[in-house]
């Protein structure tokens, strides 16, 4: 979670319109996709972690690469084992476990899941999820309705997680010892917890529909928010340049 | 039976909520910890039981440090009443839920048993009812049967009577009220009803931004207008009362008192005339 938090701030990357972010991370991640060459993946992967720190985020994306590149090193396995064209290179008594075309896609594809999914995280780390929501809401008018589950959902789960810690306080409290290392047994225990969180989030959500409905929720339109989200040339630049960036990761 | 020594506590990347606590609560105690919101209440009272760490210094609750101990092991003999019954109901049935403190602390079976029957019996509760659907009262008279019936040695009540109406509240703080009486049941109770404090609470912490502003008996914190407006908090209203009619009232603390007191001085006027 913590790696997905926002993390406010003022360059160059946060000043861009949240649509304009959500575009050019889908466009970088699409270049990534489509190059079929290793070497402009893993410069992709590179320039992404340097675009990054420019917004002072250069640690976050070398933390969220590391994660990454566990999952893509599982896919890596995965497809090694599967791809079984182009000259063999492990062989023995007679069966081939791995080729030259295998070990060629399975790095392509672990590099791009690291390449394509690195932009979409960072998103995250320059974009409010509220100010992302209003900028589809006003700008492409997506009806507000579904802008609002999505923020909602993301405001739920730092709620969830207190409530969660809560019940398990109110639970120790009266005796129940959740730091056993039997898997089993701890399942046993914190079965039952889920239950106080049903009921108390259930409670919550309820209140908070009534009273969004009290509010005139459904007055809303997409011209109700306050927030203007302008776009400027810096914005039209990003999506040149990326734009540009297909072109070239195509053609190499 | 609780001891803060130089206790110091923050929440993870705060500046301290307590900078540096400490204070004592002997056995049998009706001990009432007032402040006002965010003045650190809920962080001491689960420094008391082990569910909160301190940064610094120590806390001592029925001879275990709670450094040391395991919080489920303090459970046995410190029992804590949250302020929403909701996050501690967990099972199908009232019975269920009374006992099941006691099932995991390991009771003997034929203990439990009994236990939760008295229980039942004595907060009025059907032992088959599904806890989820009763009213917020009944909850959380459920909730607390449910600490009680392992017979603890001291029980932290934290907001215990928010939400219910008068019925309620004297029902479950007379209960409480009995238990200390009688079985010399430690209680601290977290609480910023001044007119609760003053009808049940025989000592008052005054809280104020993590720091211990006045500690005494009810009746003397009560008169002390200076330090409850420091702490930002109201006095009860027969003891405001006294303090504004000044002189001949100092004394009066509650209802009865006023009253007799009243009664008295209109008996004097009338025999004069
Ligand atoms: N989990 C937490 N993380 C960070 N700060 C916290 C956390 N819980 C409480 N605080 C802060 O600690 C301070 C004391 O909180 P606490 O809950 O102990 O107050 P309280 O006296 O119980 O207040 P209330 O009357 O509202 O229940 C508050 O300023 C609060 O913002
Ligand atoms: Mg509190």
């Amino acid at each position: 979670m913590n790696l997905l938090q926002y993390q406010p701030g003022n360059s160059f990357l946060h000043r861009l319109n949240p649509i304009t972010k959500l575009a050019a991370a889908f466009l970088y991640g699409a270049a990534c996709i489509i190059s079929g060459n290793l070497f402009l993946v893993t410069a992709l992967i590179i320039l992404m972690i340097l675009i990054a720190a420019t917004a002072g985020l250069g640690g976050r994306a070398l933390r969220l690469t590391r994660n990454l590149l566990i999952l893509g090193a599982l896919m890596f396995i995965i497809q090694l084992f599967f791809v079984r064209s182009g000259d063999p290179l492990l062989v023995t008594g007679g069966f081939v476990w791995v080729t030259t075309g295998g070990l060629v896609s399975a790095l392509l594809l672990s590099l791009r899941v690291v390449a394509a999914m690195l932009p979409l995280m960072l998103l995250f780390a320059i974009t409010e999820i509220s100010d992302l929501c209003g900028a589809l809401v006003k700008k492409l008018h997506v009806p507000y309705r579904y802008a609002f589950i999505v923020t909602t959902a993301f405001r739920f789960v730092p709620l969830f997680t207190s409530e969660f810690h809560d019940i398990e306080d109110a639970q120790r409290a009266r005796g129940v010892e959740y730091d056993t290392r039997n898997i089993v047994k701890k399942v046993q225990l914190v079965a039952p917890l889920f239950v106080p969180l049903l009921t108390s989030s259930l409670r919550k959500v309820d209140a908070g529909a009534i009273s969004a409905e009290v509010r005139g929720f459904n007055l809303r339109t997409y011209n109700s928010g306050y927030q203007q989200y302008p776009f400027h040339l810096a914005d039209g630049a990003a999506v040149v340049l990326l734009v540009a960036l297909i072109v070239v990761s195509a053609v190499l | 039976m609780l001891e803060f020594k130089h206790v110091s506590y923050h929440y993870p990347a705060t500046p301290p909520v307590i900078p540096d606590l400490s204070f004592k609560i002997e056995k049998g105690e009706f001990v009432a910890l007032a402040g006002s919101n965010g003045a650190g209440k809920s962080t001491i009272s689960r420094l008391s039981n082990g569910l909160l760490l301190p940064s610094s210094g120590e806390v001592t609750v029925g001879g275990f440090n709670t450094k040391t101990t395991r919080a489920s092991q303090i459970a046995r003999k410190v029992a804590f009443l949250f302020q929403n019954p909701d996050r501690q109901i967990c099972q199908n049935t009232v019975r269920e839920e009374v006992s099941f403190g006691m099932r995991v602390q390991g009771f003997p079976e034929e203990e439990i048993k009994a236990r939760t029957e008295a229980a039942l019996e004595t907060f009025s509760l059907n032992g088959d009812w599904s806890p989820f659907t009763r009213s917020r009262g009944e909850r959380q008279r459920i909730a607390l049967a449910s600490v009680l019936a392992g017979k603890p040695e001291l029980v932290i009540l934290d907001e215990p009577t928010t939400g219910l109406d008068y019925k309620e509240c004297t029902a479950i703080m007379d209960h409480i009220a009995k238990l200390n009486r009688e079985e010399g049941l430690t209680i601290l109770m977290v609480c910023h009803d001044m007119e609760l404090i003053q009808s049940y609470a025989g000592r008052v912490l005054v809280l104020n931004r993590g720091t211990l502003l006045g500690d005494g008996p009810t009746r003397q914190i009560m008169k002390d207008r200076e330090l409850l407006s420091k702490a930002r908090l109201r006095p009860a209203q027969i003891p405001n009362l006294a303090l504004r009619l000044g002189a001949g009232f100092e004394d009066v603390y509650t209802v009865d008192e006023m009253a007799a007191l009243l009664q008295k001085r209109a008996g004097h006027k009338e025999g004069e005339e």
